[in-house]
């Protein structure tokens, strides 16, 4: 039954992956740079839901509601304070790249200046004994976080498909010159990538801190293993980037059968070396349409 | 309708295009003509304010639309087909139409247009769900021009369409935009296939190093200066 809990494990952690990734990726297909800070997103919303909730003492949806709405303003700040006045200053991806990892680790900081070191708990759900079938032990909130999530890519799915706003995002992914030629204004999808995919960020942030701790570098390491995820699915597709994150969760949590458990987070790099090797468009990369 | 006064414009500092003026009329074809390099490429850019420009003035129906954001232009009634079948690749055919009628509020009138662009462009309707980079180099260039016409242009810019199309490709596009024309829609097009493009437009203008060379009607292809421009005989 080592299986059957391995593979619970694993889609558990590629439901939280998978949330980190897709907001990611969604920034980097129509934005076209790595937004690290994606990670600085997750973490403060994170803790804005401890301040609301378990400092401040506020009702725990409406501080749910809060902390997502947070985690989109904090997007939204950090693209028109400081992307949108590098590109207006035409500055190439690899600036805007270096500017995501400045805003990490400011955030990081400030995460830091504010909180402590400390881990915190956010105590919402007392610790609930684990439903079990087959053997198999997962809590109702795992049951949650996976189906949270699942609903969510879902929804994600809908809207880039059905949805006017949708479209056009996947037009500047495509092509951002004739989106603009058609009336579209690039920038103004941009606002709305980050509102979208922080707000993604802040809903993995408070699943996330409803399972574990908080601590400061939380962001960086979700990011990190987001970021593999999206390598490994093919970067700019977020198919790919849910695909890879759960490809990685499941990878994560088979090898701690056959590796000491402090190897986890070692798989997720040989996994993402190996695909930049043998595979670096990732598993449905896309490929130029020459 | 359209009015270009003395442009100058290029690219990073560099002036492409040195005093240029060009008038279009409501529902006229015009073509421009001239060889590599000439320039004709930036003057469509100039007017989509996809380049520098350095001086002069661009009005579209008396209003001066010179250095007005690209994705405004549509709303003025413009719409620019770039050169080399510039699709969405990764949308559906349909979906490529829908997101050519972008600024389009109007549900009804959106469903409308598409209709009309399925009788006027009937493979679009077969392959309305299939994507657009699996459509043939002739078919994508025409998917390019029918979203550009989603939006009801009263000007349609056209920038070499038919670079890299088969012969066969080549003619049908060709009395494409002649039906286009037809229905009232004025028409730039810019050409490396100067015969063809003469051959439909109502006037040419002829380009040369970035400056105005000649212009004409049709007879325009006899004049002998032509063979100077293209091939550099004097």
């Amino acid at each position: 039954m080592i299986a059957l809990q391995l593979l619970i494990n694993g889609l558990i952690a590629g439901a939280i992956y998978a949330l980190v990734a897709t907001g990611f990726s969604l920034i980097y297909s129509v934005c076209k740079f790595v937004h690290f800070a994606h990670g600085a997103t997750i973490a403060f919303s994170a803790y804005f839901l401890y301040f609301l909730f378990s400092i401040l003492g506020l009702n725990f949806g409406f501080a749910v509601v809060l902390a997502i709405a947070f985690a989109s303003l904090l997007g939204y700040g950090m693209n028109f304070f400081v992307y949108k006045q590098l590109r207006k200053r035409k500055a190439s991806s690899v600036i805007l790249l270096i500017a995501s990892f400045a805003l990490l680790i400011f955030f990081e900081s400030l995460i830091l200046l504010l909180f402590g070191a400390d881990v915190k708990t956010i105590g919402f759900i007392k610790i609930a004994k684990g439903l079990e079938f087959f053997g198999a032990i997962i809590t109702p909130l795992q049951i949650f976080i996976v189906a949270a999530s699942f609903v969510l890519l879902g929804l994600l799915f809908l809207f880039m498909k059905k949805t006017k706003i949708g479209k056009a995002m996947r037009a500047v992914a495509d092509n951002k010159e004739v989106a603009e030629v058609v009336g579209i204004s690039s920038e103004r999808i941009y606002d709305y990538v980050f509102i979208i995919g922080s707000a993604i960020a802040g809903i993995a942030a408070i699943l996330v801190g409803l399972e574990q701790n908080l601590e400061p570098m939380m962001g960086t390491n979700l990011m990190i293993k987001g970021f593999s995820g999206a390598i490994i699915g093919g970067i700019g597709s977020v198919p790919g980037a849910i695909l890879g994150a759960f490809l990685l969760g499941f990878a994560e949590n088979f090898g701690i059968w056959f590796l000491p458990s402090g190897y986890k987070d070692a798989i997720a790099f040989i996994i993402l070396f190996a695909f930049l090797l043998f595979r670096p468009q990732g598993i449905l990369g896309i490929k130029k349409n020459e | 309708m359209l009015r270009i006064k003395n442009l100058r414009s290029g690219y990073n500092g560099v002036e492409v295009l040195h005093n240029i003026n060009l008038n279009a009329n409501p529902a006229e074809i015009v073509a421009i003509i001239g060889p590599n390099g000439s320039g004709k490429s930036t003057l469509l850019k100039s007017i989509f304010n996809l380049c520098e420009i350095y001086s002069g003035s661009i009005t579209f129906k008396d209003k001066n639309i010179t250095n007005l954001p690209t994705y405004e232009l549509i709303y003025e009634g413009i719409s620019y087909v770039p050169q080399g079948r510039q699709v969405f690749g990764n949308l559906t055919v349909r979906e490529n139409l829908e997101v050519g009628a972008f600024v389009m509020m109007d549900h009804e009138l959106l469903k409308r247009n598409i209709r009309d662009i399925f009788d006027k462009f009937p493979f679009s309707e077969e392959k309305q769900n299939d994507y657009a980079f699996t459509l043939s180099g002739g078919q994508q260039q025409m998917l390019a021009i029918a979203r550009a016409l989603m939006q009801n242009p009263e000007l349609l810019l056209l920038d070499e369409p038919s670079l890299g199309l088969s012969p066969k490709a080549m003619k049908e596009l060709f009395e494409k935009i002649k039906q286009i024309n037809r229905e009232g829609i004025a028409i730039i097009i810019v050409e490396q296939n100067a015969k063809q493009a003469v051959k439909i437009a109502h006037r040419t203008y002829v380009l040369e190093d970035g400056k105005m060379a000649l212009e004409g009607g049709r007879e325009i292809l006899k004049d002998k200066r032509i063979k100077n421009i293209y091939f550099g005989g004097r």
